[in-house]
């Protein structure tokens, strides 16, 4: 992890921007030290607003996936991909992904390291399975 | 809590895929509940509608548009969405209304028409009601959402595919004889276990279908019930709860919090507990809901459902039959309907029209439906009057 400084943008620019660059932007509660994704306004633990921005390398474990037979409109021209809840390596925080080349559930093992390697406009938070 | 609130009269279309408009079958159902108070529709102070996706059919503010055909165009009407779970918080916002002395006698119902988009539109509209951003802006769709929740569960708890199948076959066998149902049809555990994979570890089997349908149902306070000479059923239990949109912000996937949420303040208000229910409606939109159902609604421990399904405890015999209807799995699913819906069932089953599903000597029941993957739900529960 480490500290921040952003320009002015929205929560969720900076969400993307951090993503592409394979990490995870977080709002720390600068009050109770709870620990939030930057899209929270408000913590949710002590209602502060007022937050410290830091980054969190985007590895984690995967926690539980799906793998579907019909998608959502712009995802039909991917043959098989997971979407993926993980929770990330460096805090207690799950978040949520695309994980493209997966076809089969025996491909991920629940506990799979994985990373966010991308965050675009046609298929959100892209993640890649690491070598475990 | 203010009048004491009664249900009066019930209409359902059949649920399914249905030619007509949203508006005809709004209006199919609003009329079989109207004759089946026994009133006109001058008797309706208000209007309560719940439903997702009008704007399909080329229709939003419907409630004006539904009243006018009713006859009644003086009358106020609202529309609420809160995705699959729409019916059943409108339905809430119908009873608070009631209960506080506003109306004497409202109308609610719920409508949805999705088929006319196919399966591949459906499949991403339904993906709006999730938290866009984190999920269906990732990729997942709703049995996706649902299938992810089924791995979490059938990884912590002593459950198996075999057991959702269970589900699935019980809901069957149930909606096969309830005449508005959309599948009517028994299946066998093999069939579930051998229909391709949706969402893994879904399968077809697992999955409700996209359905057209209206419910309707009448509510108004006590004195006009007693009044009309009619059969009624009183809500006695309400609860509202919410969870975090998003299921990576769940602390725990196997559970789902607003459910929780609403039962408890259902039970209380009733001075109930879960053995004092005799048959309960809860959302199967998939298999996995209906095992995290029966025990967010307190009816099995956590983690103990599957093994009260295997022991036949929530089929139409068992101590605490689930689903009578036919579930969303078999009557279908008409998301802004659905919630409607199942109190249409409640009222059938207690005012002896069931035929027969029909739960015996049942006077107590419960509904619980929930938006989306559970972020929002609500709770009632009923008792037979006269
Ligand atoms: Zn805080």
């Amino acid at each position: 992890m480490s500290n921040v400084n952003l320009k002015k943008q929205s929560s969720r620019e900076q969400f993307i921007e951090y993503a592409k660059t394979g990490k995870i932007l977080i709002n720390q509660c600068v009050k109770c030290n709870n620990l939030l994704l930057e899209t929270m306004y408000y913590c949710n633990e002590c209602f502060s607003n007022s937050f410290k921005q830091v980054s969190y390398t985007g590895t984690g474990k995967v926690v539980t996936f799906t793998i579907q037979s019909i998608a959502p409109e712009g995802f039909e021209d991917v043959n098989s991909y997971a979407w993926v809840v993980f929770k990330l390596d460096e805090c207690r925080l799950n978040v949520s992904g695309f994980l493209p080349g997966i076809s089969s559930p025996n491909d991920l093992p629940l506990g799979t390291p994985i990373k966010v390697i991308d965050f675009n406009d046609k298929h959100g938070l892209v993640l890649e399975k690491l070598k475990a | 809590m203010g009048e004491k609130v009664c249900v009066l009269g019930a209409g359902s279309t059949k649920y399914g895929k249905l030619n007509e408009s949203i508006i005809e079958i709004s209006l199919d159902a609003s009329k079989d509940a109207i004759d089946s108070a026994g009133i006109t529709p001058r008797d309706i102070k208000a209007g309560y509608i719940s439903n997702v996706f009008g704007v399909t059919d080329r229709q939003v503010h419907m409630a004006p548009v539904i009243m006018s055909n009713l006859g009644i165009p003086d009358v106020p009407g609202l529309t609420i969405e809160s995705a699959c779970g729409s019916g059943s918080v409108m339905f809430r916002e119908a009873y608070a209304n009631v209960a506080a002395g506003f109306y004497d006698c409202v109308i609610a119902l719920g409508v949805e028409k999705i088929t006319h988009t196919g399966t591949a539109e459906s499949t991403t509209l339904f993906s709006y009601c999730s938290d866009y951003f984190y999920e269906g802006g990732n990729g997942a769709s709703f049995p996706g959402l649902f299938g992810s929740m089924a791995r979490a569960y059938l990884a912590t708890y002593k459950a198996t595919e075999e057991d959702l199948a269970k589900i699935a076959v019980k809901n069957h066998e149930n909606g096969f004889f309830n005449p508005k149902a959309h599948i009517r049809k028994k299946i066998t555990v093999d069939d579930v276990l051998n229909s391709p994979v949706v969402a893994s570890p879904l399968k077809l089997y697992d999955c409700c279908p996209f359905s057209d349908g209206a419910s309707a149902v009448i509510l108004c306070n006590e004195e006009f019930a007693k009044k009309s000479g009619k059969p009624y059923i009183e809500v006695i239990g309400s609860g509202r709860g919410a969870s975090p949109a998003a299921v990576q912000s769940r602390k725990d996937i196997t559970t789902i919090p607003s459910t929780v949420d609403a039962a408890n303040q259902a039970y209380k208000m009733a001075n109930l507990a879960p053995k004092d229910i005799d048959f309960v409606e809860v959302h199967d939109c998939f298999t996995i809901a209906e095992l995290i159902d029966i025990e967010d609604l307190g009816f099995f421990p956590k983690g103990s459902g599957a093994q009260a399904i295997r022991e036949g405890r929530t089929t139409l015999k068992g101590d605490i039959p689930v689903n009578p209807s036919g579930g969303l799995k078999s009557k279908g699913h008409p998301i802004g309907a659905t919630g409607v819906g199942q109190v249409v069932e409640v009222f059938e089953q207690l005012t002896n029209k069931a035929g027969e599903r029909t739960v015996k000597g049942a006077e107590i029941a419960m509904t619980h439906n929930f938006g989306a993957t559970g972020a929002s739900a609500a709770v009632h529960i009923f008792k037979k009057m006269n």
